[in-house]
């Protein structure tokens, strides 16, 4: 009687024995559940927010692999390498380019993406938009942008500044914050010698610009890296007059710090990153990947981008640009290398003829 | 199935001082494992903190020598060019000066004297190359007024340190220290007219300054540095290092969790943390780290630091394997010990059952009982007085029946009247006496006796006075007959007497005589005697017959004859 008792609760039972059947019944499950068609989507933080997902899920019956990436180097590793993995992504319009290039991505159809309709006008013009079109075929949809213009500090700067000359103005000498980056610090500095493109510095034109960015070094307080180190020199040094890399998003952090600042876009043009969506070349349902892209330039997915990011959907006119603004689309400059080798020279401290050494 | 009990009870004895023996062991190692841990992770903190102070040290060091340096008359003189004629030897000596520095001290990249004009123009600056020290040419001197560690410096008082944020070091041409980590310490030059006119700069190498100071320990610990915002600064695996740098994330909380408590951003700030990480991945093993975030006091730091120590806890834990060890090593020879004593415990409490169960048994088959541990005082004492008290009363009642059966047997073959044998019993014995006079050749004598006039007294005197006179008779038959002979009652009033011994006509003669003479005395019922007589025949054997049948006859028609003489 002590035995019978006591001998069931060493042995298995049979409840963790269904448990094991359970779990291993699930392996053979799996394939069933993998049956239901899965869009695989690349997309940077607040792209893709659950309730989009969701809708576009319940909406299409299927379910969406959603991966975030924080940066181009990575987004490039994850199409050149694993394309298989991917059905549509966003990546920016100036390093589409090379994506095409490399065939990694394909033409899309626009006509499948009815929503495109209610773009504004400057972003259905797919042509004008350098790098968007290539061999008279599509491949990239405009989804979100953010412009780099200039925040003025409204004690200091009694009227908005027009140009982007305002950086190299000696009467802010020492209150000008500017960004630590060469590719477009040399676009800057080309826009105020008024040369022809930004993106395309003649070989002529390298010494001058190299000499204006020394110029600018030198009426330059500092550089900063990031948002936040931007905003804390400002407020700390009390500067004037900041060149905004990383746009609205500085010119909240300031706001919401209480500074009394101004935006403003330069006439020259203000330099403006765009994000678009693409499809890859080994996409498995075309049509599934059009769907997606029509569903972010939704009612939803629109608004939340501007409420929950603060960035600027295609939609709407941002309310830090006015329509007649310019916008200039980033493209691929014709050297990076040789920008940022230069610049790294003159951040350094360098004068011009060790800026121009070989 | 059958188990004896003696199994049983070692069994449940076995389990429980197992059982008892284990948990003890088990929560006796769990306890001396955490104070283990707990030490180890105090040994931690303690050198976490002896590292930070010696990091506090070093820094008030170099502090102290940016100081001097900025202070010293020569670097006020180069910068106000206050005597042309001996600026170069001026510059000169000061580079000399900051060579040395930077031989004493192989944690300097560079020393500089960078002036406020001309765009924070450097003026002297000594760099450490390969393995040489360097001052580099005037031509190749750089503007560094954009840098903070010159418009923030100049901003402060005289005397004041300057020490900037932990980065990479992304200015070209700054030899050794060119894309490596670095500290900015600067202290501002001060010109007569108390305005700030130029910074002394030295930028450390971080990564040497703390090689150098982790020196000393032991080598299965690793150093952890990061910011106050959480960026690993310095990590085992070099690719957590300075991630923001390179525009990726690695965070001391996120590798960490509880760090969380010592980063700027935290409400409740705490000075030291101690923690664990159990990496899910099998291939790295689990480690304590012991994370200290302390003020850098009376210094202008534009950041400050979070240092820990880790150590994988194997190595932590090596010393409670062993405990482990031993402690199985004793749960086990404990056990051992337990089911010994169970045994021993079992067949003791078992041994005295299973005598008083082969006693038991014995009285059973033989019915007698040997000896019982009575003599013990426990119950198994008491069960064996219980047995042994049943077993007399079971004595007791056998003896009881064995008496009733020899009453049964009495009245079975006696009269109840005389108490003399009955017929049947007399036959029996007159049956064996025949075989013994036919197997000696003996001889032996039957009297048959038969009342006379007991008719009469019965019928005018009534049947108890029969009784009484049969009752009489009796008695005196027994009284006269020596006692191998044999008197029976063997009808109303007919008895009779086997005489086995001397069976001689004289002996027989006198019986008969004594037998007649014995019946003719009268016998007293209620007032008044009553006479009866008796009429005596025999027979003799062999002479008269050799069956007791014929010898009966035989004595019955003497009697007759007897009583027709009368």
């Amino acid at each position: 009687m002590f035995f019978q008792s006591a001998l069931p609760k060493i042995f298995v039972g049979r409840k963790q024995l269904l448990l094991v059947a359970a779990f291993l019944l699930s392996f053979i499950a799996l394939p069933v559940w993998a049956a239901t068609p899965v869009l695989r989507v690349l997309a940077w933080p607040g792209y893709a927010e659950p309730e989009v997902v969701q809708s576009f899920e319940k909406r299409h019956g299927v379910r969406v692999e959603v991966t975030v990436i924080t940066s181009d180097v990575s987004l490039w590793q994850k199409i050149s390498m694993h394309n298989m993995d991917y059905d549509v992504f966003a990546v920016n319009v100036a390093e589409l380019q090379r994506y095409i290039t490399s065939n990694l991505v394909q033409p899309l159809q626009p006509e499948q993406i009815p929503n495109t309709h209610r773009q504004l006008v400057r972003f259905r013009n797919l042509a004008a938009i350098p790098g968007l079109v290539s061999g008279g075929k599509t491949f990239g949809i405009p989804f979100t942008y953010s412009e780099m213009g200039l925040i003025y500090d409204r004690k200091q700067v009694s009227a908005p500044p027009t140009s982007i000359a305002a950086l190299w103005d000696t009467q802010y000498r020492g209150k000008v914050i500017a960004y630590d980056g060469g590719t477009h610090n040399f676009s800057l500095a080309a826009q105020k010698l008024k040369l022809k493109s930004p993106f395309h510095i003649a070989e002529a034109d390298w010494q001058r610009v190299a000499e204006n960015l020394i110029g600018m070094r030198r009426n330059v307080l500092g550089f900063y890296t990031q948002p936040e180190e931007s905003a804390e020199l400002f407020l700390r040094h009390k500067a004037a007059l900041m060149f905004a890399n990383y746009g609205m998003q500085q010119v909240h952090l300031l706001k919401n710090a209480g500074a009394d600042i101004g935006y403003a876009i330069p006439k020259e043009g203000a330099l403006t990153w765009l994000d678009c969506w693409v499809i890859t070349r080994s996409v498995r349902d075309p049509e599934l990947a059009h769907a997606w892209i029509d569903h972010l330039l939704g009612e939803q997915a629109s608004r939340l981008l501007t409420e929950r990011q603060g960035l600027a959907s295609t939609m709407v006119e941002s309310t830090a640009t006015r329509p007649e603004d310019r916008l200039l689309w980033l493209q691929p400059p014709e050297d990076t290398g040789r920008r940022e080798k230069l610049w790294g020279r003159i951040r350094s401290g360098d004068k011009l003829s060790r800026v121009m050494a070989p | 199935m059958k188990f004896p009990i003696a199994w049983r009870l070692g069994l449940i004895l076995v389990l429980v001082g197992v059982l008892g023996v284990g948990l003890t062991g088990y929560f006796a190692y769990q306890a001396s494992r955490d104070q283990l841990v707990k030490a180890s992770e105090e040994r931690l903190l303690t050198e976490t903190r002896v590292l930070m102070r010696q990091v506090t040290v070093a820094l008030k060091g170099i502090v102290a020598d940016v100081r001097l340096l900025a202070q010293h008359p020569q670097a006020e003189r180069i910068l106000l060019h206050t005597n042309p004629g001996f600026q170069a030897l001026a510059e000169s000596n000061v580079a000399i000066l900051f060579e040395g520095m930077m031989v004493v001290h192989p944690e300097y990249f560079q020393i500089r004297l960078i002036e406020a004009a001309n765009y924070g123009k450097e003026r002297i600056r000594v760099d450490r190359g390969m393995g040489d020290i360097l001052r580099i040419a005037s031509a190749d001197l750089q503007e560094k007024g954009h840098y903070p560690y010159v418009f923030d410096t100049l901003q402060l008082a005289p005397g004041a340190v300057y020490i900037s944020r932990a980065s990479i070091n992304h200015e070209a041409g700054a030899h050794a220290g060119e894309e490596r980590p670095s500290l900015q310490v600067a202290s501002p030059v001060y010109g007569a007219n108390n305005k700030a006119i130029g910074v002394i700069v030295i930028n450390v190498d971080l990564q040497g300054l703390f090689a150098q100071l982790a020196v000393d320990l032991p080598p299965e610990l690793n150093l952890y540095l990061a910011n106050v915002s959480g960026d690993f600064l310095i990590h085992p695996d070099p690719a957590h290092s300075f991630a923001f740098d390179r525009g990726q994330d690695a965070h001391v909380q996120e590798e960490f969790p509880d760090t969380v408590a010592l980063l700027h951003s935290s409400g409740h700030r705490k000075n030291s943390v101690v923690t664990s990480k159990r990496d899910p991945s099998a291939t790295t093993e689990a480690i304590v780290a012991a994370f200290i975030y302390q003020p850098l006091e009376g210094l202008e730091a534009e950041d400050e630091f979070i240092l820990g120590l880790s150590q994988p806890l194997p190595s932590v834990l090596a010393q409670s394997e062993r405990l482990a060890a031993d402690t199985l090593r004793i749960v086990l020879s404990i056990s051992a010990l337990a089911i010994l004593l169970a045994i021993i415990l079992a067949r003791a409490l078992v041994r005295p059952l299973n005598q008083i169960v082969s006693e038991v048994r014995r009285f059973s088959t033989d019915g007698s009982i040997g000896v019982l541990p009575t003599a013990r005082s426990d119950e198994i004492g008491e069960l064996a007085l219980s047995i042994e008290l049943m077993e007399a009363q079971i004595h007791k009642q056998i003896e009881d029946m064995q008496e009733q059966q020899n009453k049964l047997d009495h009245m079975a073959s006696h009269d109840s009247l005389t108490g003399l044998p009955n017929r049947r019993l007399f036959l029996e014995r007159l049956d064996q006496a025949l075989a013994r006079a036919k197997r000696h050749e003996k001889q032996l004598a039957l009297l048959f006796i038969d009342l006379d006039g007991f008719k009469v007294i019965n019928d005018t005197h009534g049947h108890n006075a029969g009784d009484i006179v049969l009752q009489a008779v009796a008695q005196r038959l027994r009284g006269l007959l020596r006692e191998t002979d044999t008197a029976a009652r063997i009808g109303g009033d007919e008895f009779v007497v086997l005489i086995e011994d001397s069976c001689d006509n004289a002996s027989i003669d006198s019986i008969v005589r004594k037998v007649q003479a014995g019946m003719s005395l009268p016998i007293q019922y209620q007032d008044i005697e009553l006479v009866v007589g008796g009429s005596i025949g025999v027979a003799r054997y062999p002479e008269d017959g050799t069956t007791a049948s014929t010898l009966i006859a035989a004595s019955d028609q003497a009697m007759y004859r007897c009583k027709v003489k009368k």
